[in-house]
């Protein structure tokens, strides 16, 4: 018996001297799983031999059916990546990227980030690459674009294909997701990124996931951050990033190609954060699982699938 | 329905216990023994593509027999060598004038290239960004000032036209650097640099290279120019041989002390 059965099985009159009635009432108790890439790089194929513990893994065409039997097991399924989609492969000098995000919209992500290798041939083309993905003829809806620390007032046509947030709303769970990116300097050439502004991820993500938590009420929040994992000498990655933003629930993180076997939890201000990456290439799939009663998460775990034939 | 083997992948990754770490703590490894098919709809899209990918980085370049490395660490990057010597060579006619210095970034060379015949794929492989060939002018003292960022940040960038010598120890170094053929740079001298725009610009944090003078934007990608060298060898029925060591020559300690920040010059 689940526990949304158990509460009503209870007497009507129990219930309500424990809860508090809300004007629309939602289900009392939810779970939500995400689904999180990262630093996939063009690896539409799997890695071919010579290439160590990972040759042989990854590839877009089985990362596409894990999701569906996930999806199709799991009910409450988000399908995320933390950016740095582009570069790495042939693929993408040939497609510039188009590829990688139409394939992405078929196998069904919800949204991602951007990281520095997303502005390797400018901004132009980042953004043809986006208007291929929104056009291709496909039953799933275009993904979104998730940032909050690019001021793109000077590049009009990324800016309206960039969000700060979305808000995603599943049986017992309300999740928001945010946004952001690494510092261009050093790693973006300033011509590939004419009209962006970057702007302090921590600072940027103060008012977003206060507005998601007070305006749009989610029970979640989710950053995905391109940012790093542990970067030496950084003044932002994805471990400081808790005990900076209070009230993120869960990292999915990138850059770094960080291999992490299951999610690490941060110590924060509202409880704790579940910090993930899992390495680069399509190798692994992660896998974060919530459950949730009344707003509050109960329980949290995960872990990387190995994506291999 | 009988279960496919994805859905007996499932089931066990369902079944498996998930357990979140903490930061120092080795997790359980999930064993996945049944494969995962690929999904039919995305493979139809792929599989064309592949193949277009497939015909045009399959053609032959030149026979490379003994590989062309970037070294594993302490070793000198030949493979950086090689292509900062085609960047000085390709920038020459494109000036119109002699270049008397090379340097691009360890770090965006992204594969080795092995020993054998060498095809587009190889070079595609090697240099995958889009970064273009650019020629600037320095002094010669901002050439010295631009071998030590590089040596202080990773060690020693790939450089073409010096040879660089630390002696010493980490607590008491000096920095030697002289044209190849061993005579001293004219501190007050101006010489022509290739570079890339990515380095130019600001990337990597050599940060002298933005003071660069005249720059002459060549239009020629990098990957480009490796092509077209690649194809002129092999045209000529010659073998890519790695360039010859001893560029740069760093004590071990020195190396082990960049690594760890602690190195100052």
């Amino acid at each position: 018996m689940d526990r949304r059965h158990f509460l009503a099985s209870l007497g009507a009159a129990a219930v309500a001297s424990q809860v508090p009635l809300k004007a629309a009432e939602a289900p009392a108790a939810g779970r939500i799983t995400l689904l999180h890439t990262n630093d996939t790089h063009s690896r539409i194929e799997p890695f071919g031999p010579g290439n160590g513990a990972i040759s042989g893994k990854g590839g877009m065409a089985r990362r596409a059916t894990l999701v569906k039997q996930l999806r199709s097991q799991l009910g409450p399924v988000l399908l995320l990546d933390a950016g740095d989609t582009f570069q790495g492969t042939p693929y993408f000098n040939r497609y510039k990227g188009r590829l990688d995000y139409q394939l992405m919209r078929m196998i069904g992500y919800d949204a991602t980030t951007l990281g520095n290798h997303d502005f390797d041939n400018g901004v132009e083309m980042l953004v043809e690459a986006m208007a291929s993905m929104e056009k291709l003829q496909h039953r799933n809806p275009p993904f979104a674009f998730l940032n909050c620390n690019f001021d793109c007032k000077g590049a009009p046509e990324l800016a309206r294909r960039i969000r700060p947030y979305m808000v995603r709303e599943f049986p017992g769970v309300k999740v928001g997701i945010t946004g952001v990116g690494v510092a261009f300097a050093g790693l973006v050439a300033p011509k590939n990124h004419e009209g962006i502004i970057w702007k302090d991820p921590f600072e940027s993500l103060k008012p977003v996931v206060k507005r998601l938590r007070e305006v749009e009420k989610v029970d979640l929040v989710v950053v995905l951050s391109h940012l790093g994992y542990d970067v030496k000498d950084a003044a932002y990655d994805d471990l400081r990033m808790p005990g900076r933003v209070a009230g993120i629930d869960a990292i999915i993180g990138g850059h770094s190609h960080t291999f992490l076997d299951a999610p690490v939890k941060v110590k924060q201000a509202q409880g704790e954060t579940l910090v993930f990456q899992v390495g680069f290439g399509g190798v692994n799939l992660g896998r974060m699982d919530f459950t949730l009663a009344r707003g509050e998460v109960r329980a949290a775990s995960g872990a990387a699938m190995p994506v291999v034939g | 329905m009988k279960p496919s083997p994805a859905s007996a992948l499932v089931a066990l990754l369902l079944a498996a216990p998930l357990a979140a770490q903490s930061p120092d703590a080795k997790a359980e490894v999930i064993p996945v023994t049944e494969a995962i098919p690929d999904d039919p709809e995305i493979q139809k899209v792929i599989a064309p593509l592949a193949e277009e990918i497939r015909a045009s980085f399959g053609q032959p370049l030149v026979q490379a027999p003994q590989g062309v490395f970037r070294g594993r660490r302490g070793e000198e990057n030949l493979l950086g060598y090689w292509v900062s010597d085609v960047m000085r060579q390709a920038a020459q006619p494109l000036v119109g004038a002699p270049v008397r210095f090379a340097i691009t970034n360890g770090g965006g060379l992204r594969a080795n290239l092995r020993p054998g015949q060498l095809k587009v794929g190889d070079i595609f492989e090697l240099m995958p960004f889009e970064n273009e060939l650019v020629v600037i002018e320095l002094t010669g003292a901002e050439v010295i000032q631009v071998v030590k960022e590089g040596l202080l940040r990773r060690g020693g960038e790939p450089c073409s036209g010096v040879k660089v010598k630390v002696e010493g120890t980490p607590q008491q170094a000096t920095l030697i650097v002289t044209w190849e053929d061993g005579t001293p740079i004219d501190p007050t001298a101006v010489v022509k640099v290739a570079t890339t725009d990515y380095l130019y610009g600001g990337g990597d944090s050599i940060p002298t290279l933005k003071k660069g003078r005249k720059p002459f934007t060549t239009g020629v990608t990098l990957r480009q120019m490796l092509l077209d060298q690649c194809a002129a060898l092999g045209k000529a029925g010659k073998d890519l041989l790695p360039p010859a060591p001893g560029r740069y020559i760093v004590p071990v300690p020195i190396l082990e002390a960049i690594r760890d920040k602690t190195f100052k010059l």
